[in-house]
């Protein structure tokens, strides 16, 4: 259907009117107005579990599977090496643009978001964070007492309550199996080595028979990152999921 | 009136040689020569946004403008041919901030047109409320900058604040205040919960009870129809002619809208109008975006409604929870490969048609091409048009009027 | 022994050209019967508190100005942010609310730079903020405050109207030498405001004095039974929008259009000089307002109040003043701007006829009284 919209008309009158109108609309909001300001930082506006803040990072649960760093969109996280060689992502936050995705990827949840938006560096060099510094919250100066929440019934009202907010998030682990790395297709197999050398939790062994190499998978240490399936130039391993009985191919 | 010529060689000042000016001399020396004045209202003014505009003046009437666009270029669709599919979604959504609903969606489209995937009926509407929360979050933005041009300090404060409410709504469902990334292959994100539709249908009635009070101060203010009225008129067919597009183009009479022309989404499911207006000039074009806010609100109500249950992400998409992509983001969509072709895409964005083209060469994650083409470009020549023959004031009533936003246009 | 004695005869005489009109206010009189004694501070004592010096350095002068700018300019910040639905300025001083943001404004103003730029004409571009101020404090000493007065004449009015409508001539005369082209732009539609405003203006007061049939201040107030906005209300309203329009406020601040002209006349200047430029417009609603209270209000009638003596008539103007101020500063948040020609055809058409039929109730009036 459509809709025709007619510009008013001219007149004296019309216009009179019309001032009129804008006069009483500001006389009635200077006698009681609709503020809608929220005084930071002496207040803090309540944020949803779901905001997209400063990304806190859980090195238990992490499995070096190098999947954040592959799929952030704006080349923000390092992956950065500790002593057993294993590797842990660090978020370069000048670059960082919160879209989460990496969050999203993560399998295990060692990645999840907290409410955390305001925090002031004291130069470029040192918005470089490293895995340790993303596991607690940084050192911010808080001097709110009170949050503030929108909510809305016939007109907007600023819930006010007197409470310090705690901004970590509890999150839940992703709901998806447990995967395996099964060298599958061992025929194509050309003995490059590359899936051992980089296993972080050395999971892959390789034994010479007669001319042809034979993987193994070391099923209680394979973590399911997937880095030797992707790195396999000719795509011999595969990730498996296991069912849920502890039945496994 | 008679003119007077005088026979004195006159040359531009010495400046405009060491300046950059992108106009050729040829045009400043014929201004000089002919009396005319010409301004630069730069990218620092408080009246031009980030765009450099050349104006020649007669007196106090402009002769023609000369857009100099391109300040806020960021070359997307360069950066787009060196990322992943999926790693485009937050790039594309740059333009426009609020109304990223519709630019999400035109790439999404593209990418599901190709890989022919099928999006649950919930998504789907979930899509549209984002898309029609993006249109009114933004003409209460353009409605803010028009007051801004006009003086009107009241009326900046207002839609501003109005569109802390949408940006709360946005909130709730993604995560973020404003560029969500939230529309991805085969659905959304994330599900919404009944809580937050309940706050949608609450918000909508508190926008509206505000909106009714802008509008006796703004909208209906005689200064406002003054400034605006009769100002930059177009007609139909030079409307046409120069590609006007959107809201615009639906001010000076032609009925085209592309939710209607091309439906997609939900948009054939509810019951809504196209709105158009008659006259073509400034005040029109105004209460025409007045009026589709009022429009999409109605067409929210009724999605928030009539949302079916199911899931949120289609069966085609490699995921382990069909109403959360959390955790299997990475093996749905970090792989993706098209299909060898172009594939195109309309979508009516909240200031015109928006025109994605992703060409694929077959065999690559990264996309060999992606065109984007924003209504801010297409109506350009249309706004440098209108401003002839109007007083110096007008151009910022026009440009107003016309909801010109440089870093959408300029990409 | 002989100068010595001259200076004190030269002295007596000056105290007592003093002492003849002082101001009496009954609180503070102890404490000035005691400094008169002293010997040469009795001078500046009396100095000050004598009738005209006090009224053009203290109080409704050059003090009560100062404070009257300071307040006038927060109080407009924050009408106008309540009106936007935000909280206006209150982080300088917390505890009372922001209420010194003027002068920490001021005290910003005076560590910038002055820049004058190459195109300049440097000597009028510095000098005429500063001449500036001769048309503005002139008005002050023919303005009477009840008890104080500077020079009484019965032709107070049109001598401050006349000495008011220099202060355009300074204004373009600023832009013009700034040499630049929005200064220039912004100077013509100075000038051409200038013209849409005098006349009604002219009018409106016209009016007034016809109805009361004189122009002398005193008389003026003295008639008041009822408030001169209730008697000629048309008149009011003629002089309200002129106000408006003098003092370059919305929605006719024209010709420091900051979307347009990048503010006009005044773009190019900085540092303490902007902070005197700035105050231009608001010093000129003040002398607008003092002449409107005395018009249209009651000028300083009002109760007596017995220990201020002659100080009561004068606190009354100014309190009356900054109210009528504070309304019409109240008119920024609710319109937009209007454009050039559309300003001058109302100027010229709805509030040119406005003024002639205030001009002919006044007629009215006069009629009915001597019937």
């Amino acid at each position: 259907m459509v809709k025709v919209v007619k510009s008013p008309k001219d007149g004296l009158i019309r216009s009179a009117a019309g001032h009129l109108r804008a006069i009483t609309e500001v006389a009635k909001v200077v006698v009681s107005p609709g503020t809608i300001t929220v005084h930071y930082p002496r207040e803090r506006r309540k944020y949803p579990e779901n905001f997209r803040g400063m990304i806190m990072f859980d090195m238990d649960e992490c499995i070096s599977c190098f999947r954040c760093a592959h799929i952030c969109p704006a080349n923000a996280i390092q992956m950065y090496p500790d002593a057993e060689g294993r590797y842990f992502p660090g978020i370069d936050y000048a670059k960082c643009i919160f879209c989460h995705f990496c969050v999203d990827s993560c399998p295990t949840a060692a990645l999840k978001q907290s409410k955390i938006h305001d925090v002031a560096y004291r130069d470029v060099d040192s918005m470089n964070v490293s895995p340790e510094q993303m596991n607690t919250i940084p050192e911010i100066v808080r001097e709110d007492s009170v949050t503030v929440e929108y909510d809305f019934e016939k007109d907007i009202q600023l819930v006010r309550k007197k409470e310090f907010e705690n901004l970590l998030v509890e999150v839940e682990k992703p709901e998806r199996p447990e995967f395996k790395a099964v060298p599958q297709y061992g025929e194509n197999c050309i003995g490059c080595r590359l899936c051992m050398f980089s296993c972080p939790v050395n999971a892959i062994k390789s034994k010479l028979e007669e001319t042809k190499v034979i993987l193994e998978t070391d099923y209680e240490r394979c973590t399911g990152c997937g880095i030797c399936v992707r790195i396999c130039p000719t795509e011999v391993l595969i990730l498996t999921p296991i069912e849920r009985e502890g039945d496994h191919q | 009136m008679k003119e007077y010529s005088l026979d004195i060689s006159v040359t531009p000042p010495k400046e405009y040689e060491s300046y950059f000016v992108p106009v050729p001399k040829e045009f400043l020396e014929d201004a000089y020569r002919s009396d005319d004045f010409v301004v630069f209202t730069g990218p620092q003014h408080g009246g031009s946004g980030h765009m450099r505009l050349i104006i020649r003046v007669k007196g106090d009437f402009i002769v023609e403008v000369i857009p100099d666009p391109g300040y806020v270029h960021r070359s997307m669709e360069k950066l787009a041919e060196n990322r992943l599919y999926i790693q485009n979604i937050p790039l594309f959504e740059r333009p426009s901030i609020i109304d990223f609903g519709n630019y999400n969606l035109g790439y999404v489209r593209a990418i599901e047109d190709a890989l022919d995937i099928e999006v649950p009926e919930r998504a789907r509407y979930i899509r549209t409320i984002l898309a029609e929360l993006g249109r009114i979050g933004t003409h209460l933005y353009d409605a803010g900058i028009l007051a801004v041009f006009l003086g009107h300090t009241t009326g900046f404060m207002w839609p501003f604040a109005l569109r802390e409410y949408i940006v709360e709504i946005f909130t709730r469902i993604t995560g973020t205040r404003i560029t969500g990334s939230f529309v991805v292959p085969g659905g959304v994100r994330r599900d919404v919960d009944e809580k937050t539709l309940d706050m949608i249908k609450r918000m909508l009635n508190a926008l509206e009870f505000r909106i009714k009070k802008f509008e006796r101060v703004f909208i209906r203010n005689p200064t406002t129809i003054a400034r605006l009225k009769g100002v930059g008129t177009l007609t139909k067919e030079e409307a046409v002619d120069y590609g006007v597009v959107g809201p615009f183009l639906r001010a000076c009479g032609v009925e085209y809208d592309v939710r209607v022309v091309e439906p997609y989404e939900a948009y054939d499911e509810i019951d809504w109008d196209v709105v158009i207006g008659e006259d073509g000039d400034g005040y029109t074009r105004f209460l025409v975006r007045v009026e589709e806010v009022g429009q999409s609100i109605n067409m929210i109500r009724q999605l928030v409604d009539n949302l079916p249950e199911g899931d949120v992400l289609s069966d085609s998409i490699i995921s382990f929870n069909r109403k959360d992509i959390r955790g299997s983001f990475f093996e749905a969509y970090a792989d993706i490969v098209l299909p060898e072709g172009e594939y195109t895409t309309l979508t009516e964005a909240a200031r015109g048609t928006l025109l994605y083209s992703v060409i694929s060469d077959g065999e690559s994650t990264v996309p060999y091409r992606v065109r984007i083409v924003t209504p801010g470009w297409m109506y350009l020549k249309g706004f440098m048009e209108a401003c002839k023959g109007h007083r110096l004031a007008d151009l910022q009533a026009i440009y107003g009027s016309f909801g010109y936003f440089p870093p959408e246009a300029d990409r | 022994m002989a100068e010595a004695s001259l200076i004190f005869i030269l002295l007596e005489r000056i105290l007592s050209i003093f002492t003849d009109e002082l101001i009496n206010i009954p609180l503070i009189n102890p404490a000035v019967e005691m400094l008169l004694k002293i010997p040469f501070l009795n001078v500046i004592v009396a100095f000050i508190l004598w009738k005209p010096i006090f009224h053009v350095l203290i109080l409704p002068g050059l003090i009560g100005m100062t404070l009257v700018l300071l307040f006038i300019i927060y109080f407009e910040r924050k009408i106008t942010a309540r009106v936007q639905w935000r909280v206006g300025p209150k982080e300088v001083s917390r505890r009372t609310g922001g209420v010194i943001q003027a002068l920490a404004d001021g005290m910003r103003y005076l560590f910038q730079e002055v820049i004058v730029h190459r195109d300049a004409n440097a000597f009028y571009f510095l000098q005429f903020p500063l001449i500036s101020f001769l048309p503005v404090l002139l008005p002050l000493l023919f303005i009477p405050a009840g008890g104080t007065y500077g020079i009484r004449t019965i032709y107070t009015i049109p001598a401050a109207l006349a000495l008011i409508s220099l202060i355009p001539v300074f204004i373009v005369a600023m832009g013009w030498a700034s040499n630049s082209k929005f200064a220039y732009i912004g100077s013509v539609r100075e000038a051409f405001m200038y013209f849409a405003y005098e006349i009604p203006f002219l009018l409106a007061v016209v009016a007034m004095i016809v109805l009361y049939q004189t122009s002398d201040p005193f008389e003026i107030v003295a008639k008041q039974w009822i408030p001169g906005a209730v008697m000629n209300p048309v008149a009011f309203l003629v002089f309200f929008i002129t106000v408006l329009i003098a003092t370059s406020r919305l929605p006719f601040d024209i010709p420091e259009a900051d979307q347009e002209v990048a503010f006009g006349p005044y773009v190019e200047y900085s540092g303490i000089i902007f902070g005197l430029v700035m105050m231009l417009p608001y010093e000129k609603l003040y002398l607008l307002s003092m002449i409107s209270v005395i018009l249209f209000f009651g000028g300083w009638n009002g109760p007596e109040i017995a220990i201020l003596g002659d100080l009561a008539p004068v606190i009354y103007l100014y309190i009356k003043t900054i109210v009528f101020m504070c309304v019409v500063s109240l008119a920024r948040s609710i319109y937009a701007r209007y454009r050039l020609d559309q300003s001058l055809r109302l100027g010229w058409g709805v509030v040119f006829s406005m003024s002639m039929i205030a001009l002919i109730i006044s007629v009215g009036w006069m009629a009915w009284l001597r019937l």
